[in-house]
């Protein structure tokens, strides 16, 4: 609800509801405040399928290609395939059906519509809202153009915006449930001779000297930083991140010391393999639990 | 963590021999280093100073004064509980910002879930919202837009309700066959607690909702700003937005300061720390409402808006985490039931893979779409067993065979698997999760 028509209306509705019908119309407890119009526009950040929502702007694959390199490809991959567990993006046409589908923005997805708000919404994963407008648009039509949707020329704006239909779109469809119909059958409702255990999976039995090790060691201070937030790169190798638990990589780099290791996370370190934004881009972190989160990240798996 | 408060507290400050401190200190100290494990530790070689708590002696907790008020200003649970825990997998998530842990079922009683163990979803890590700067604003397709504080939306007529809450992937990773080694894991993405808050038809009609009007966008405050597409017709029905869970605030994992509850309906539905309501007159289309949380079948073709969690149940009583421990003789078995669509009618048993059920009892008050508990006795003969539960609700739904639910939708579809679970039970007593022909 941000284009120019939609907020002009919104305004001149909400004058009227707040000016001059407020005290007549209030609801029938009247607690809290109307909600005005620039409220309203900071928030009101969702796209609907139609394009309705879509702020003015235009972005270019060529544009799109460079702000993803820089704030996407590093979870997402170069070429939209996913970087460990992150979601591929590009690719999969055809494998819907398939015993094992590759669900993209290409393959899966119905309206661009979702694309653009999400990436608003939500991404990147660490700078959630920090996208402008146009860098949006740069993006979509990069996820375009990585699925083959549109040429490297293309540029989008918020008038050819729903041109642009996605493959699958078609291929929702509602809720039929319930679908599936069992009887409340009480005896003799199969063959006990048919029945065969086709999978199965036992709970390891925990040797006494396991739980004795467990209860004794107590947790490293730095665990619950890292899970909560090194994770996001460390496990998995983004954008160069040395892996907790590779020796044979962490090794290399704390032959320049410790200090020189946790300095480099205090304060941002650009090296071979990637970059390390200073404290993992969360500056909400002490210092003091960044050092713990650092020799917990260092230390080799058990 | 609760061992230190309860050392710290522990000491009277006066009338007790210098003796009997000491060994409280190592009793409690002894505790506090076996953590985590305490409570399996002692269940598998009590410890020597325990013998002599046993009768005909007096337990030394009994010739001793306790710790005083307030020694736990917030109560928490037994050390020796610490076992019951929140636990994730994980090789299913990237990371653990955007990530799932489950309920510990096997452990709990009755229909409640104690808040902190209720299972966590988020796609953006918990946020802080402070509740004074909190919002929440309703607009669109509406008369009069609104901006509420905490304060206005406690002014509301208040309601509260028990209705079960379930990540509608729960048991998801069991499409293609058994693959978790516990309870906790096949079906802990599943809780049941009283919400309390204010029905979202009020709220509509304070604002004036406009005729043509059909759904309403819920969006959260997390850094992933969550957002559903919920039809009028359920935000009419029995849509809550609440703000306390089991007597008190919200949790803050849980959607502090405010959520959104949809009876019955798919977790992921229920925006936790709701900021925006936006009424409009066709769905919105969201990343969590096509890209996820749509069901793939065979065909190609993938369903969209697919709302109800359907009946489901499953044995909590034995499980792989609660093995039959006594040899032969007599067992309660027990377990929980639940409909989005109702309430739950009857929970059947088999003991032996689905050849035959006999009815178990209901143990719990049986509300709609909330979680029904069930138990029924087993007189083991030692002999294997192939242990399973089938739930009917109200509108006459039988809880499907994996077979039948294969048959209609494949293995491709991740979310609302209501199969008929099965455990297998040896004649040593350990219970193994499987699946049948």
């Amino acid at each position: 609800m941000c284009n120019f028509r939609n907020l002009f209306a919104g305004l001149v509705l909400t004058f009227i509801s707040s000016s001059i019908l407020a005290e007549g119309r209030a609801g029938y407890y009247g607690y809290g405040k109307p909600a005005t119009p620039t409220e309203i526009a900071g928030w009101d950040i969702d796209i609907r399928a139609d394009g309705q929502g879509l702020p003015p702007g235009s972005g270019s694959v060529e544009d799109g290609e460079v702000i993803y390199e820089a704030k996407c490809a590093e979870c997402h991959g170069s070429f939209g395939e996913g970087v460990g567990q992150f979601p591929v993006l590009a690719g999969g046409t055809g494998t819907l059906n398939a015993q094992r589908p590759l669900k993209t923005v290409g393959s899966y997805w119905a309206h661009t519509s979702t694309l653009w708000d999400y990436i608003r919404r939500a991404m990147p994963f660490m700078q959630p809202e920090s996208l402008e407008s146009d860098e949006v648009y740069a993006l979509v039509a990069y996820v375009l153009y990585l699925n083959d949707l549109v040429d490297y020329d293309y540029v989008m704006t918020q008038d050819n915006f729903t041109d642009i239909q996605l493959a699958n779109r078609e291929h929702f469809v509602p809720d039929p449930r319930p679908d599936v119909h069992n009887t409340r059958c009480m005896e003799n409702c199969k063959n006990a001779e048919d029945i065969k255990i086709v999978s199965i999976v036992r709970r390891p039995e925990p040797a006494p000297a396991e739980i004795a090790v467990a209860a004794e060691s107590k947790p490293h201070a730095g665990e619950k930083i890292y899970n909560q937030y090194c994770v996001i790169c460390h496990k998995a190798g983004v954008a160069g991140a040395p892996k907790k638990g590779d020796a044979k990589e962490w090794n290399t780099r704390l032959e320049a010391g410790m200090a020189v290791v946790t300095e480099h996370a205090l304060k941002g370190y650009t090296g071979k393999s990637g970059v390390m934004p200073a404290k993992g881009g969360f500056m909400q972190l002490t210092d003091e639990e960044v050092r713990q989160a650092v020799q917990y990240l260092v230390e080799p798996n058990k | 963590m609760t061992h230190d408060k309860q050392k710290s507290g522990q000491v009277p400050d006066n009338e007790m021999s210098g003796s009997t401190v000491a060994r409280r200190k190592v009793l409690l100290g002894g505790l506090g280093l076996m953590g985590g494990a305490a409570a399996g530790v002692l269940g598998m070689t009590p410890a020597v100073s325990a013998a002599s708590n046993l009768p005909p002696n007096i337990p030394e907790w009994t010739r001793v004064l306790g710790s005083g008020v307030l020694t736990n200003p917030y109560g928490q649970p037994s050390p020796f509980e610490s076992n019951v825990q929140r636990r994730t997998v994980d090789w299913l998530t990237p990371d653990r910002v955007a990530s799932i842990s489950f309920t510990p079922l096997a452990d709990l009683k009755g229909i409640i879930t104690p808040s902190g163990l209720v299972f966590e979803r988020y796609h953006a890590g918990i946020p802080e919202v402070d509740p004074h700067q909190h919002r929440l604003m309703i607009h669109g397709m509406v008369d009069r837009p609104i901006s509420l504080t905490m304060s206005d939306l406690m002014r509301f007529p208040s309601t509260s309700r028990i209705a079960f809450l379930e990540c509608p992937a729960n048991g998801g990773m069991e499409w293609r066959g058994a693959q978790m080694d516990g309870v906790q894991f096949t079906h802990g993405m599943l809780a049941c607690c009283e919400w309390t808050g204010v029905l979202l038809s009020t709220l509509l009609a304070e604002v004036g909702v406009a005729k043509q009007a059909s759904w309403i966008l819920a969006e959260g405050a997390d850094g992933a700003h969550m957002s559903r597409s919920i039809p009028m017709e359920k935000a009419m029905d029995d849509a809550l937005i609440v703000y306390a869970q089991n007597g008190e605030a919200l949790r803050p994992e849980q959607g502090y300061p405010v959520r959104l509850i949809n009876p019955g309906w798919e977790g992921n539905t229920c925006v936790k720390w709701l900021r925006r309501l936006e009424v409009g007159d066709q769905p919105w289309y969201q990343r969590e409402e096509t890209s996820k949380y749509t069901d793939l079948m065979p065909d190609g073709n993938a369903r969209e808006f697919t709302f109800v969690q359907e009946c489901n149940s499953v044995i909590t009583s034995p499980a792989p985490e609660k093995p039959l421990k006594h040899g032969k003789g007599k067992y309660w078995v027990e377990g929980l039931a639940w409909s989005g669509r109702g309430r739950i009618k009857h929970v059947d048993v088999s003991y032996d893979g689905g050849v035959t059920f006999r009815e178990a009892k209901i143990t719990s008050i049986v509300l709609p779409r909330a979680l029904t508990r069930f138990g029924i006795e087993l007189d083991w003969d030692g002999s294997p067993m192939l242990l399973q539960s089938r739930a009917v609700d109200e509108t006459g739904y039988v809880q499907p065979t994996y077979q039948q639910l294969r048959d209609v939708r494949g293995t491709n579809s991740i979310y609302h698997k209501n199969a008929i679970h099965t455990w297998k039970v040896f004649p040593t007593g350990e219970v193994a999760n499987v699946q049948l022909s």
